[in-house]
């Protein structure tokens, strides 16, 4: 503003600065408007530059214009924000940029700051920025050497007992990754590797600190951690020393350095790219140590109890079986007395019942022998009788008695045919008072 | 081996007691190893459970290199 006529000191306004040449003093509120007045008045242009910091709030979405020279904060109105979005695609941070606007200050209030910014109506994507293409063909460059692969090769233990953390000393990752151990339960060694996170000093510090953090010893893993930011504030994670360190850092690293929308070279080469430092801190540590103290507590449990139940059970099986011989006797031992008894008793059953028969037999031999008795003293003499007449019939004295004679042969066969005399020249004849010899005559014809 | 391999060689043996396939003998063995893992294990735990240490890494940085540079002066 090059007067002051269209600004009149307040009659309730303090005195000036003694002594001083300038017009005033004025109001500030009054001076904020005549400041917006006279810089919307400057002419409306096109603007092009690298988009950066996206800020959509409620009404109006901020951002920065920026080239090798300067950077203008920049704002345009949620409507014509997603007009242009619904023409051009998504837009992002990084793309080279036309923007069309001018000049406007927002004089704010006694509650509300006030801030200077170029009110943009259009935009036009020119292309990838330069900040892009450059990190693109980095990160393209790294992957054909295979280093994003590296750190994920290396081995993580689930259980650090130190954690090596490079982030800003006063920042809110600091806490945060604090409580991601505690929440963790986890309560080691931290070695705190305190380094710039976000200006032009920042890469070397952290480089130099993953060093020393794998040059002292014993650091199981390391984590870089920082808050969210735009990607301007995260180019010092895209840094290609730094990069290329922590691919071939013999220690495992955690990269917890922006958002889920900022992707850096550093989240690529990690062995791990974590969203926040909370969720860091949680993968540094694989295991909840409480719950895994009581699950080592349990595990104790079952095999002690599987120690004492396989003796246990074993011992009982031996005691049965040596049990089981000594059941067997007793049973054995038991049936053969039970069949000794019932053979005894079978016994005698069979004596009795033989002792009743031999009675029976007795009594009925008794009886047919006193019935034979009787019958013979009877009978007998009667037979003899008659026997003896049927003997003395058939005996050859008798015959001989009657006047026959019984011719015998040289040897004393009786010849009872007149062929068989004729046979023989001596025979012999017998009669009833004795034997004479004889000559046979007539030959067999 | 690590905290996790020794979790998982207990989780192994734990199942292996469980299938009730192990001789009297292995049971015997099993056991004796599971304990000594879980004794392992429960060291790690012990030195994670304690008060958290927190060091700095410029502070130790300088202790090595003051203890390398005493060590260089005495040989």
């Amino acid at each position: 503003m090059s007067g002051n006529d269209t600004l009149t000191p307040a009659p309730t306004m303090p005195a000036g600065i003694p002594g001083s040449a300038l017009a005033g003093p004025f109001g500030v509120g009054e001076y904020a408007a005549a400041l917006r007045a006279r810089l919307r008045e400057f002419a409306r242009v096109q603007l092009v530059g690298e988009l950066a910091d996206l800020r959509p709030s409620r009404a109006r979405v901020y951002f920065e214009l920026r080239d090798a020279h300067g950077a203008i904060p920049c704002a345009a109105w949620k409507a014509d924000w997603e007009a242009v979005v619904q023409r051009v695609g998504a837009v992002r941070e990084g793309m080279q940029v036309v923007v069309a606007g001018g000049c406007d200050y927002y004089p704010g209030s006694a509650a509300a700051s006030p801030s200077f910014s170029f009110a943009v109506s259009d935009l036009r994507v020119a292309g990838e920025g330069d900040l892009l293409a450059r990190i693109d063909r980095l990160r393209k460059a790294l992957a054909a050497e295979g280093l994003l692969e590296r750190q994920q090769r290396l081995s993580r233990p689930q259980l650090p007992r130190t954690i090596g953390v490079v982030t800003g000393e006063g920042g809110k990752a600091r806490d945060d990754v604090l409580a991601g151990l505690r929440r963790r339960g986890w309560a080691g060694t931290i070695v705190w590797g305190f380094a710039p996170v976000q200006d032009r000093h920042a890469a070397p510090a952290i480089t130099r600190a993953l060093q020393d953090l794998a040059a002292v010893g014993g650091v199981d893993v390391a984590i870089v951690a920082r808050g969210g930011g735009s990607l301007a504030d995260l180019l010092c994670f895209c840094d290609e020393t730094l990069c290329r360190t922590v691919a071939l850092l013999g220690v495992p690293v955690i990269a917890s350095v922006g958002h889920h929308t900022d992707r850096t070279l550093l989240d690529d080469v990690a062995a791990v790219s974590c969203s926040t430092p909370t969720h860091a801190a949680e993968e540094a540590v694989g295991v909840d140590c409480a719950q895994a103290r009581a699950e080592l507590g349990r595990a104790a449990k079952r095999l002690h109890r599987h120690g004492h139940r396989a003796v246990l059970e074993r011992a009982r099986t031996l005691a049965a079986l040596s049990r089981a011989p000594t059941e067997q006797l007793e049973r054995q031992r038991t049936r053969l007395h039970q069949q000794l008894r019932e053979i005894r008793a079978g016994a005698r059953r069979r004596v009795e019942a033989e002792r009743a028969l031999t009675r029976r037999r007795a009594v009925v031999l008794e009886r047919k022998t006193q019935a034979a008795v009787g019958d013979c003293r009877r009978r007998r003499p009667r037979e003899l009788e008659r026997l003896a007449l049927a003997l003395a019939a058939h005996d050859p004295q008798r015959t001989l008695e009657r006047g026959y004679a019984l011719v015998q042969g040289p040897t004393g066969e009786p010849l009872s045919s007149a062929a068989r005399a004729r046979e023989q020249t001596q025979v012999r004849l017998h009669f009833a008072d004795g034997a004479v010899g004889a000559r046979i005559e007539e030959q067999g014809s | 081996m690590s905290y996790e391999a020794n979790v998982a060689r207990v989780e192994e043996i734990i199942r292996r007691l469980d299938s009730g396939e192990a001789s009297l003998t292995d049971t015997l063995q099993l056991v004796k190893e599971g304990k000594e893992l879980i004794e392992r294990c429960a060291v790690e735990l012990e030195a994670v459970g304690g008060a958290l240490e927190e060091l700095r890494l410029e502070e130790l940085v300088a202790r090595l290199e003051g203890e390398a540079a005493k060590s260089e002066a005495g040989g």
